[in-house]
Order: structure tokens, then C-alpha cells, then sequence
């Protein structure tokens, strides 16, 4: 039986499936098979093992958003605002590409001015392109996990922007992705990278509102990075208080490649972010890494997999978080090492600081290993700031909300210290600095 | 041709599963399958009150209801419920009064088992519940125990004798709809221990039931009530074997422990079921659920676990820590080898405040078994201070085996200070060359960082079993080297 929330999806589809990119040509068969399997297994609820601690078909039943109108009039980036997030990077020397209600905003974007052998095309006109078309068809048949809810997005998928980047070209500065919601209802978007052999680039992502309150962004990245290629990617998610956010990255690393990769998490009333890393040839590296500071009702849930198929590759995993108020913070991680990715070198770590009687943490970092010369290790943290080290700050003077404040910055300092892009990293640390002035850290929560 | 037959005999002697003998002895089962009749059939063979009969047909009637769980990470094909005998126990017109009236046959398994039963030449201080296919045998020390006010005596006896007691404490830790596998136990089970322990007694030895399957095509279901009275102690060990059959066979056990204030439990398990051939072929089927209670203030309860056997593992001995300052602990060594599967941990359920609780568990896992530890530590809201520790290492020998780690930490009251930290790694080549330079053989070589990797689980077991548990993990990976 297909659920309620499933089908206003399938009735969405319906609608609008020969408007969406790609109608008529090889991607509308895709679509066509990736809605009937949702209609098939409904959305995702926490019955299902990786969704125990986020149910997004309840989510989505209560919010019951229609599809996102495409914005009419102007859209005002809020470049001017310092302290909110959709400012952020505003002083960095970028390309920026501004997406409103999941479309792209020509008149906000800048697509011109690339350097030679950097292409950037809306997905629409990407589709015939041969690796746009492997990334979009790629198959995750050995780890399902990877696709248990990206298929929502192929259906409905109407935007995005496809990156390529030829052989031995570095992008010569950051390319910033700006997605705004200006108005109710959920957008689908989807983004494809691909670095040629020994190219090299750094992708920004900055995800909130820009006057909307109530809607669900729902995204899908697609990277595959050539031999030695690297690719820097900075994510700041900071979406709207009631908004429902759910983004997953997949990405595909071939021999000597690096992705390193950053996400801080700040916003949205319920948040899923999904990493799946594939090792496919070895001496390659991935670090994927965030921080989150919710308060309210919030909930974010990261879920990370780094699969080694290959021998030699490394990876580290780290997420820090702060929750206040009533807030959840889930991370799920989880290193796979299959049967002949021998030397494997697999690191996966999480704390979690609670700040509230009423906050609360999940924590499942799992490790599945086959083989057997490998260096793993996960480890987790959960607890609330140390007593001793208050107590020193203040018997040196420092008053109480001063002496948390930093403490707890300390706390997120480690994590933001991973962010590949030093102004960058100045600029999320700023930010973070901000949430702590808005915060609730009021007297009458110092116990 | 002496020598020859000489070899032959040692090469037998080191065999690895040298518990792999059955008994030819004369018994009784229940017509094959399971019916409510065979319900009924169990519990008129046990002489059972009706209040007991309803129990078990209730559970029944839940369990027809039930599906097998999928989630663990163990493979196995579909198990046909209705093939297998619900009870076996060797033939005996009369009870015995005293252990002259045993079957001197089972004696004799006993002994070739190295449980003698003979008081006079036990191990002193260890009381000895012998449960053999569906019935206890014998148990031992029951009089020197009675004196102290200690009961410990087979639980189809506990039923008859001191009803009050079994029907407060039964299922109170392990309700008959807790899982797939305890709701059939509680509509089938057969024999096991029942200990009681008064308040403020320390029990003067340890106690021990020692569990032997026997009979082809049996499932053994075994059911143990612990429960220790306010400031009491009491430790436990639990011993099992089978032989070693072409089949498959299901060990289904529930374990219940009840710690009241101040009261502190200790149960060790060398579980040493018949681990199934090279192939895989044959072995238990070990899925138990035990759990303890720690109802009272200051309570403790620990359980330390060597798993050598089965061919699969299903097992996580809990602990819901229930009274303020209660504390559970949790150590383990899972050995894995050839095509065995072990799926295996713990759950903390901190509710009481101050509770505190540890998990060691050290995996290791050979030949092209896989090994898993699942485990889960859980904060209520109000538990205040809680503390816990977990670490689980495993440790992989040759490349055809796994291991997989599946912690769950979910945490509700921001007072709590959890830490979990795992590896998995190889014995690493400069130890090996270390010892095998040396002159210390690989095998033997292997065995001592292994003894030195679980050596804090170790050192948590009684003595006696301590000495076993070390020479068995030696012996369980026998093979794995070259």
C-alpha cells in the first residue's frame, strides 16, 4: 500500500513529469522507474534500521508540503546581513550560482568568467553528456543504503548544476552553490561533480531561506573524482526554523584522489544529511567532518558510510555537536572494509556536548570489516561540559556564561579546524560565535 | 604397527572438540513437533501445578503469532520447528534419592566431561546443577547449601516446592513476549537452576550448572531463575557441551537474574557448544536471551562470558539498572573459527540515578567466521550521573573472516558522561616475530597474544574457570595459523 505522503509525490510526478529536464529523452524511463519503486517501498520510516532515529514519512505526513512554486519577482541576497548564514563566503573571491525554490536564478548567478576546461552547465543541459549520464545512473548495488531515498529525487529532480572540470585544471577560485527557499513547498535539486585526473576544485554549498518558512529542500550530489583529483567542499546548512532539509552526497573516489569535505549544521527544524564515500582505487583519501549546534526543537541526523572496496585508501570521519533546548542530534557512521581492501586505514569519531536537561543524542557508529591488515577504530563521547574546567575559568574571574561560551566553542573549535578553506573557516567560526550571542545560554539555564 | 596406532590415538587425544562423544543411554521424548499437546506433554513429565501449565500454553498461543528475527547479522537456513523433539531425558523408573541411584552411564559422561559428581572428589566449594538433554540429573551440595539457607535445586523442582517464589520472579525480567526465541522457551522449557538467595547470606560456594546435550534432533531449553535477596552475593557458572552431530540443533535458554538492594550477582559462562565441522556443517544453534534485574539500590550485576562454541551466537546478557547506584557489568570473549557465527553484546538500560556500567568485549575472530558485536547503552531521562564505559576490540586472524561492530548509544539526560571506543586490527607482525624468534612456535605464538589481548576478561572469571577458558581459546583456534 503506498502511503498518503508517497503518493502526493506520485501526483506531483504526474503533473509535472513532462515539464521536469530530460522528458522524452533516456532520463525520463529513469524517473518513471524510480517513482513506481517509491511508490512501491513508501517513504522511509523508523522501522527501517537506518532510519530508527529520523522518521521522515512522519515528517513529511505532518508538514504535507505541495511542490515549490518557481519564485516570481526578485530575489534580494541578503549579502549585506552579516551574522546570517546566507551571507556567509559573501567576502570570499567566488563564482557564485544562486538557486531560489530549487531553480536556477540566471539573473543572481554568475555561470561566465571560468577558466579554460571548467564547464558549468544547468543539469537540463548536462543530461547528454556521457559522465553526467553515468553519475545519474550509477548503480549503488552493493551498498543499498545509498539508495534507499535518493530515488525520490531522481523522479522529481528539476534543477541543478553539473560541474566538470577537464584534466589537470584547477578552478581558480571556490564555486559557490547558493540555494535559497523564497517561497512554501519542497524542491528537488541535484548537483553533478566531476574532477578529471588531477584536477582540482573547491565547491561551497550554503543552504537557507530567503523569506520562506515552511518547505522541504531536498538534494542530491553526485561527486566522482578522476586519479588524483581533489575536491574541497564546504557545506553550511542553516535552513529555516520549521523547514525539512535532506541532502545526500555520493561520491566516488578513483586512485590517489582526495575529497575533503565539511559540514556545519545550524539550521532546519528537521535535518537528514547522508554521506556515501566509494573507494574504487587506492592511495586515495576521503575526510568527511562536521560540527552542528542545534537548539528548539531541532533535529539533525548525519549518516555517513565510507565504503573500502579497494586496498590503500584512508579515511576519517569526526562530527561535533552542541544541543540545547529540547534538540536531537543523531549520527549514525558506519566503515566498511570489503574482502580485499587490505591496509585499509578507517577513523570515525564522534562527540556530542549536551547543554540541556531536555536535549538528547543517538549514536551508532558501526564498523563492518572482511578484512583482516587494517587499522579501525570508531570511537564516541556523549556528556555535558566538564565541571573543572568551569570551575577553573571562574576562579580566574571569568563569569559563568562567559566561561561555557568558551568552553563549548572550544568544544566546536576542533571540528571547525577541518573546514579545507582557511577564509572560510574563519567565516564559519564567526558564525558560530554569533549562535552563541542569539542562543538561550540565559542565566536561568546554568545549573 | 604400535607407534602407528600409538599416533593414531594421541592425533585423536588432541582432536579439537574433545567433548564431541554422545551416551548411549536409554530415553524418553515427546513425539516429535510442536502442539499444545507437546506443551501439556512437557509439563505433566515435570509433574507441574496448572498454574504453570497455563503459563507455558499462553506463551505457546503468543508464540504461534511471532516471526523469527532477521536483524542479526547470522545466516542460516529456515529452521522447521516441527522437526525436533521438545523434550529427552534419559529413561530412570525411580528418582534418584542420592547420586548411588544415578545411572552410573551418566555418571560416567560426567566424569569423561571432567564434572565429576561425586561430592567427595569435587573441587571444593563449587555446587554442581547437572542438567542432561531436558532434565537435571543431580545436584550436589544441596544439603551443605540448605543449611546456609541458600536454595539451589532444578527449576522443575522450584515449581513444585516453592511455587510463591517461582511464580513472583519468573518472567519478571524476561516477559513471555519478550522475543521470538524466549516466548518459545517459556512454553517449552525443560530443566535449569534455581538459585535463591537469602537476605544478607554471601553464599558460602560457588555455584555452578553444567549443561550437556545429548539425544540427536533435540532442542534443549533450559530456564534459570536467579534471585539474591537484599545484601546478599552469589556466583555463578554455567557450563555446556554437546557432541558432535551432522545436525543442526536449537538451544533456546532464557537466564533471569534479580539482584535486590545491595545484593550483587556474578554469572560467568563458558559456552562451549559443538561448533559445527570445517565445513560448517552441524553445530548449536545458541539463541539465548539473558537478562538481569538490578531492582535494588547499591545492586550489582556481572556477566562475563567466554563463547568458544555454537555454530551461530545470539546472545546479549543485559542489564536494566533499575535501583540508584546499581551497577552492571558486561566482559566478553567471542571466539570465532571456521564457518561460525557469532552475533553478539549487551544492552545497559540505565533508569535508577548514579548507575554505572562497563563493557568489555574483546572479538576474535579466525578462519572464515564472522564475529559481531551489537550492543546498546541506553540513558532515561531521569537517570541522573550516569556513567559508562565500552570497549570492544576485535581482532582478525587470516582473511577470510570478519568483524563488525554495532553500538547504539542513545543518551537523554545531559548528566551523563558515556565513552565507547573500538578497533579492529591483526595480530601485528612484530609481535609474532617477537615471540617466534624466540623460539615460541606461531601456533603457540598466536595463542599467547590472544591469552594477552582477552586477558581483562580474563581475569574477571573464577579460577577455576579461568584456567579452562585460557586453554580453550588456545584450542579454538587451532589451525587458524599458516
Amino acid at each position: 500500500m503506498t502511503d498518503a505522503i508517497a503518493q502526493s509525490f506520485i501526483d506531483t510526478f504526474e503533473r509535472e513529469r513532462d515539464a521536469l529536464p530530460g522528458a522524452g529523452g533516456w532520463l525520463a524511463a529513469r524517473r518513471e522507474a524510480a517513482i513506481r519503486e517509491l511508490a512501491d517501498a513508501g517513504l522511509p520510516h523508523r522501522r527501517l534500521e537506518d532510519w530508527k532515529y529520523t522518521d521522515l514519512r512522519d515528517v513529511l505526513e505532518k508538514a504535507a508540503f505541495a511542490p515549490a512554486p518557481a519564485h516570481q519577482g526578485a530575489v534580494l541576497l541578503p549579502e549585506g546581513d552579516a551574522g546570517s548564514g546566507a551571507a556567509l563566503f559573501h567576502a570570499i573571491d567566488r563564482h557564485k550560482i544562486v538557486f531560489v525554490n530549487g531553480r536556477l536564478n540566471h539573473a543572481l548567478s554568475d555561470m561566465d568568467g571560468l577558466p579554460e576546461g571548467v564547464a558549468l552547465r544547468p543539469l537540463a543541459e548536462a543530461l547528454e553528456q556521457d559522465w553526467a549520464k553515468a553519475a545519474i545512473e550509477r548503480r549503488f548495488d552493493t551498498n543499498p543504503q545509498a539508495q534507499s531515498i535518493s530515488g525520490l529525487n531522481l523522479a522529481l529532480m528539476a534543477d541543478g548544476v553539473a560541474l566538470h572540470v577537464a584534466e589537470g585544471v584547477a578552478l581558480d577560485k571556490p564555486l559557490h552553490l547558493i540555494f535559497l527557499a523564497a517561497d512554501d513547498g519542497a524542491s528537488h535539486a541535484r548537483n553533478l561533480v566531476r574532477l578529471e585526473k588531477n584536477a582540482q576544485a573547491t565547491v561551497f554549498e550554503t543552504h537557507a531561506s530567503a523569506g520562506a518558512a515552511h518547505y522541504f529542500a531536498d538534494q542530491v550530489t553526485e561527486v566522482s573524482l578522476g586519479i588524483g583529483a581533489t575536491l574541497n567542499h564546504i557545506k553550511l546548512q542553516d535552513e529555516a526554523a520549521k523547514a525539512v532539509h535532506l541532502s545526500t552526497m555520493r561520491a566516488a573516489l578513483s586512485e590517489k584522489a582526495k575529497l575533503d569535505s565539511f559540514t556545519l549544521i545550524l539550521g532546519a527544524g528537521v535535518s537528514r544529511g547522508q554521506t556515501f564515500v566509494e573507494f574504487e582505487g587506492g592511495e586515495a583519501e576521503a575526510h568527511v567532518n562536521g560540527a552542528y549546534a542545534l537548539r528548539g526543537e531541532q533535529h539533525a541526523d548525519q549518516f555517513c558510510v565510507v565504503d573500502h572496496a579497494v586496498p590503500e585508501s584512508n579515511s576519517h570521519t569526526h562530527f561535533k555537536g552542541v544541543l540545547d533546548d529540547r534538540s536531537q542530534g543523531i549520527f549514525q557512521g558506519k566503515v566498511i572494509v570489503r574482502p580485499d581492501a587490505q591496509k585499509t586505514d578507517g577513523r570515525q569519531m564522534t562527540n556530542a556536548l549536551l547543554l540541556s536537561r531536555d536535549a538528547s543524542v543517538n549514536a551508532k557508529p558501526e564498523l563492518e570489516i572482511y578484512a583482516d591488515d587494517v587499522q579501525c577504530a570508531h570511537g564516541s563521547t556523549i556528556g555535558e561540559l566538564d565541571k573543572d574546567a568551569l570551575f577553573y575559568l571562574r576562579s580566574r574571574g571569568i563569569d559563568e556564561m562567559t566561561a561555557r561560551q568558551l568552553l563549548i566553542s572550544a568544544f566546536l573549535d576542533e571540528a571547525l579546524d577541518y573546514a579545507p578553506h582557511e577564509e572560510a573557516r574563519a567565516e564559519l567560526k564567526a558564525l558560530v560565535a554569533g549562535w552563541f550571542e542569539a542562543g538561550s545560554l540565559s542565566a536561568e539555564d546554568i545549573v | 604397527m604400535a607407534a602407528v596406532k600409538e599416533t593414531v590415538e594421541t592425533v585423536g587425544e588432541v582432536e579439537k572438540y574433545k567433548y564431541g562423544f554422545s551416551t548411549e543411554i536409554e530415553s524418553e521424548k515427546a513425539p516429535i513437533g510442536l502442539t499444545e499437546d507437546t506443551v501439556r506433554y512437557i509439563s505433566a513429565k515435570k509433574d507441574e501445578p496448572e498454574w504453570m501449565l497455563e503459563w507455558r500454553l499462553e506463551a505457546f498461543r503468543r508464540w504461534k503469532n511471532m516471526k523469527e528475527p532477521t536483524w542479526a547479522k547470522v545466516f542460516y537456513p529456515t529452521m522447521d520447528y516441527q522437526n525436533a523433539y521438545y523434550y529427552a531425558a534419559p529413561k530412570q523408573t525411580v528418582a534418584p534419592e542420592s547420586l548411588d541411584e544415578v545411572d552410573p552411564k551418566l555418571l560416567e559422561t560426567y566424569e569423561k566431561l571432567g564434572i565429576p559428581l561425586e561430592e567427595q572428589k569435587m573441587l571444593a566449594g563449587v555446587a554442581v546443577d547437572a542438567v542432561f538433554d531436558s532434565v537435571s540429573v543431580v545436584t550436589t551440595f544441596k544439603e551443605k547449601l540448605k543449611e546456609a539457607g541458600v536454595i539451589f535445586c532444578p527449576i522443575s523442582e522450584a515449581i513444585r516446592d516453592y511455587p510463591e517464589l517461582v511464580k513472583k520472579y519468573l518472567g519478571s525480567v524476561v516477559p513471555v513476549t519478550d522475543n521470538f526465541f524466549a516466548t518459545l522457551n517459556s512454553a517449552v522449557f525443560s530443566d535449569g537452576s534455581f538459585v535463591y538467595i537469602p537476605k544478607g547470606v554471601r553464599c558460602p560456594m560457588e555455584l555452578s550448572t553444567y549443561f550437556r546435550i545429548n539425544e540427536k534432533q533435540t532442542g534443549q531449553f533450559e530456564r534459570t531463575l536467579i534471585v539474591a535477596e537484599e545484601g546478599s552475593y552469589v556466583s555463578y557458572l554455567e557450563g555446556c557441551t554437546a557432541p558432535q552431530r551432522d545436525e543442526n540443533q536449537l538451544h533456546a535458554a532464557v537466564v533471569e537474574l534479580v539482584a535486590m538492594d545491595d545484593a550483587e550477582i556474578k554469572y560467568s559462562t563458558v559456552q562451549n557448544w559443538y561448533p559445527g565441522d570445517e565445513e560448517g556443517k552441524g553445530g548449536i544453534y545458541n539463541f539465548v536471551t539473558k537478562r538481569g534485574d538490578c531492582r535494588g539500590r547499591n545492586s550489582k550485576i556481572s556477566w562475563t562470558q567466554v563463547e568458544t562454541g555454537s555454530a551461530i551466537t545470539w546472545k546479549y546478557p543485559s542489564c536494566i539498572l533499575r535501583g540508584d547506584n546499581s551497577r552492571g557489568e558486561f566482559y566478553s570473549i567471542a571466539i570465532s573459527n571456521t564457518k561460525q557465527q557469532v552475533d553478539s553484546g549487551t544492552k545497559m538500560i540505565h533508569l535508577g540515578k548514579n548507575t554505572s556500567s562497563r563493557i568489555v568485549s574483546k572479538g576474535i575472530s579466525a578462519g572464515g567466521s564472522s564475529n559481531t558485536y551489537r550492543g546498546l547503552v541506553s540513558v532515561h531521562k531521569k537517570a541522573e550521573n550516569v556513567r559508562n564505559f565500552t570497549q570492544c576490540d576485535s581482532l582478525l586472524i587470516g582473511d577470510k573472516c570478519s568483524a563488525h561492530t554495532v553500538p547504539y548509544i542513545e543518551a537523554k539526560n545531559p548528566t551523563a558522561i558515556l565513552e565507547h571506543e573500538a578497533t579492529t586490527s591483526k595480530i601485528s607482525d612484530e609481535q609474532l616475530f617477537y615471540c617466534m624468534q624466540r623460539g615460541v612456535p606461531e601456533e603457540e605464538a598466536v595463542a599467547l597474544i590472544v591469552n594477552g589481548f582477552c586477558r581483562d576478561v580474563l581475569q574477571q572469571l573464577p579460577m577455576e574457570f579461568a584456567v579452562e577458558a585460557q586453554k580453550l581459546v588456545g584450542i579454538s583456534l587451532e589451525g587458524s595459523v599458516g
